[in-house]
């Protein structure tokens, strides 16, 4: 048991952190809009936590805050991400289809030309020696392990109050929406921003918890990640994402022993999932349970 | 649920490591980029890892006890080197880590195997502040800031006669406007002029703008830092519009994929290298080292082989120290003491490499005596062509 936490310790926190991040990917997809704007929200997020965590500027500070400087770390990477998620959001999500999502990709090309230029982010080499908030990468789950819960919860409540079901209207007809009297760019807009805030703030969990912060983090790869794990977990569940990142994080990894062709075995798991889970894992799993339920019904 | 959770959490911090003995044959970690686009570069350290674990069981290994390399894909992440380090601290059991392959990833990854008292030796982490993560990390890559100037000072050499440079980069590339910082200061140690500098993208073609700027100038000596086929583009248009003094490149430029771009033209280029092929006369080691290379892979071994030979070699020579300083077999110790001892036996002495006499300084940084500045030598083909050693 030992062995198993302290060799996956750093695993199963980063399934958390990454569900975080496939969350923030589902938010506007509540509304319908395809955004991969999250990693460069992300990417920020981090280089706040980075700075912050490392700048000699803030020597004192950090010293007289202790443990509280994660907290704070938190605030203003939320609130630098909620400000540009409205500043960004407002004029994109006029956009639509295909376009939103060229915009959003190129707002996370915008974020990672201007940190690889800026002599406070450290160039292509990026911030080290972040401080750590604990010493087993496991513990970790204390900061992500709360964030999830409450992205969950948040999500789950979306669906029954009235906001979440104007949102979700949104995702079925926008034109329909409209015309019952529905201000879409502000149903649009929240969704949006509460990803990119949410996107935010794991990005400044997550600086510590590397160890270290770079342009790498917020390349498009790593957007199409956080799109994957929605769409092979579900994109019609909160539960999606967090089954989506659970299997595409842990896989390679569980799949270690294979050695050089855990690439290949990975790949084939992904391709199958794309074509048998239309509706990604936990949309299998409910028409699974519905039809048990039916045929339970049925022999009753 | 969560209860539970920190009941583990608890208990994991409360139970200390067992006391655990060192494996026979002596376990090396190599947590290089098997896979991702990095795995170009991690492929060649694999390679030269693999002659070193031949080579030095051919010696005996450690003072009769075999090693035996334990490989684990760090891909080209900062996660996946973290796993991959994990994995070889924790389920590996090996006295010592080589890897990773990217300076990014050993910032994310060594700070955990210093915390866990694991000697890590960077084959080819170059940037600034890697031996200054804790006292278990070290390198034999020497970095940028020490490579880069000798090619312009042996420029210098060649004409005492240069006043005026002008120094050329790629602009979206991370690693050569870093490199060009470094040229510039050696520049400005030299106590030369920038006439001109000019920045390109690696996706450029046309260099008409750059080069008139430097041929305006009647500079001696041009400086470039970019990728091969861009910097391939640019020498071609520099010479074909008449420039005709000495070129030095960059990292970039140490590669044979320039060749076809800029054909016969890239005759004379200067480039500094960390470690030359051609030194098998005057080094019994990298004689040894290259030909076991050609064998097996049927090509001459690049920097990164040879830097990833030299990482094993000197885990295994620290650990025939460590042995005889201690008195006691590794396999004999326990297995946190004998990477203790390992890391201290590391840090003292010298070893004769593949990329010539090294030593590792009590903070971790390389200290490497020698280094190499190559000329293109084109075939009369002018296709292909071959770096030849300029001096040492």
């Amino acid at each position: 048991m030992d062995v198993f936490f302290s060799s996956y310790g750093f695993l199963l926190a980063m399934v958390v952190q990454q569900a975080l991040l496939g969350l923030s990917v589902y938010y506007p997809l509540l509304a319908g809009q395809l955004s991969l704007a999250s990693i460069g929200f992300y990417s920020l997020g981090g280089y706040v936590a980075a700075i912050m965590g490392t700048h000699p500027a803030l020597a004192a500070l950090r010293e007289s805050l202790g443990f509280w400087m994660f907290p704070l770390e938190w605030l203003c990477a939320l609130v630098l991400s909620i400000i540009l998620g409205l500043a960004v959001g407002l004029p994109v999500l006029r956009l639509r289809g295909i376009y939103l999502a060229l915009a959003t990709i190129a707002f996370a090309q915008v974020v990672n030309v201007t940190v690889l230029n800026m002599p406070i982010a450290g160039g292509a080499v990026g911030i080290f020696a972040i401080p750590q908030a604990f010493d087993s990468r496991l513990a970790y789950l204390f900061f992500f392990g709360p964030l999830l819960v409450l992205a969950l919860a948040v999500a789950f409540r979306l669906e029954r109050i009235g906001p979440g079901r104007v949102i979700l209207s949104i995702r079925e007809d926008e034109l329909a929406a409209a015309a019952m009297g529905v201000p879409t760019t502000y149903y649009k807009v929240l969704p949006f921003v509460w990803g990119c805030a949410l996107a935010g703030v794991t990005g400044a969990m997550s600086a510590p918890f590397l160890n270290t912060w770079n342009a790498r983090q917020g390349t498009f790869d790593a957007s199409v990640a956080c799109l994957a794990y929605v769409l092979i977990g579900g994109a019609r569940s909160p539960w999606g994402p967090v089954f989506g990142a659970a299997l595409l994080v842990s896989l390679p990894e569980v799949l270690r022993p294979l050695r050089d062709s855990r690439m290949i075995l990975n790949g084939v798991v992904l391709v199958l999932a794309c074509v048998y889970l239309p509706r990604g894992i936990v949309g299998a799993f409910s028409s699974l349970s519905r039809r048990m339920r039916g045929v339970k019904e049925a022999a009753s | 649920m969560r209860r539970t959770l920190f009941a583990v959490l608890c208990l994991l911090l409360a139970v200390p490591a067992l006391a655990e003995p060192v494996k026979s044959p002596i376990p090396i970690g190599i947590a290089v980029a098997q896979t991702s686009n990095v795995a170009l570069f991690g492929e060649e350290q694999v390679n030269g890892a693999k002659i070193a674990e031949k080579y030095f069981n051919g010696q005996g290994g450690v003072n009769g006890t075999p090693i035996v390399l334990v490989f684990q894909d760090t891909a080209g992440d900062e996660a996946g080197a973290v796993n991959a380090f994990q994995n070889l601290i924790n389920r590996d059991n090996v006295v010592a880590i080589v890897g990773p392959t990217l300076s990014q990833q050993a910032f994310a990854a060594d700070p955990l195997a210093d915390k866990a008292g694991v000697p890590v030796v960077g084959p080819s982490n170059t940037a600034k502040g890697i031996p200054q993560i804790g006292p278990f990390v070290g390198r034999i890559s020497a970095p940028m800031t020490q490579v880069a100037p000798h090619s312009v000072s042996e420029a210098l050499r060649i004409n005492p006669k240069i006043k005026k440079v002008a120094v050329l980069y790629a602009q979206n590339d991370a690693f050569s406007s870093s490199e060009t910082t470094t040229f510039q200061q050696a520049v400005k140690d030299l106590g030369l002029e920038i006439a001109t500098l000019q920045k390109f993208q690696t996706t450029d073609t046309d260099f008409t703008t750059q080069v008139t700027a430097v041929l305006g100038e009647d500079v001696g000596l041009v400086i470039i830092s970019g990728l091969a086929a861009d910097s391939g583009n640019l020498v071609k248009q520099l010479r074909q519009l008449g420039y005709q003094g000495l070129i030095v490149g960059g990292n970039g430029l140490n590669s044979p994929n320039m060749f076809p771009v800029c054909g016969a033209l890239c005759e004379g280029i200067m480039v500094a290298q960390a470690y030359s092929s051609s030194t098998v006369d005057a080094n019994p080691v990298n004689k040894a080292f290259v030909e076991a290379f050609t064998a097996a892979y049927k090509k001459a071994p690049a920097q990164f082989s040879a830097q990833s030979f030299t990482a094993v070699q000197v885990v295994v020579e620290a650990l025939r120290k460590a042995e005889k300083d201690s008195g006691k077999k590794i396999t004999a110790m326990d297995l946190a003491a004998a990477r203790a001892e390992l890391n201290k036996a590391l840090r003292t002495g010298s070893y004769l490499t593949p990329v010539g006499e090294i030593s590792i300084t009590p903070e971790g940084e390389v200290d490497q005596k020698s280094f190499y500045v190559s000329k293109v030598k084109m075939n009369s083909d002018g296709k292909t062509g071959e770096f030849v050693l300029v001096t040492q």
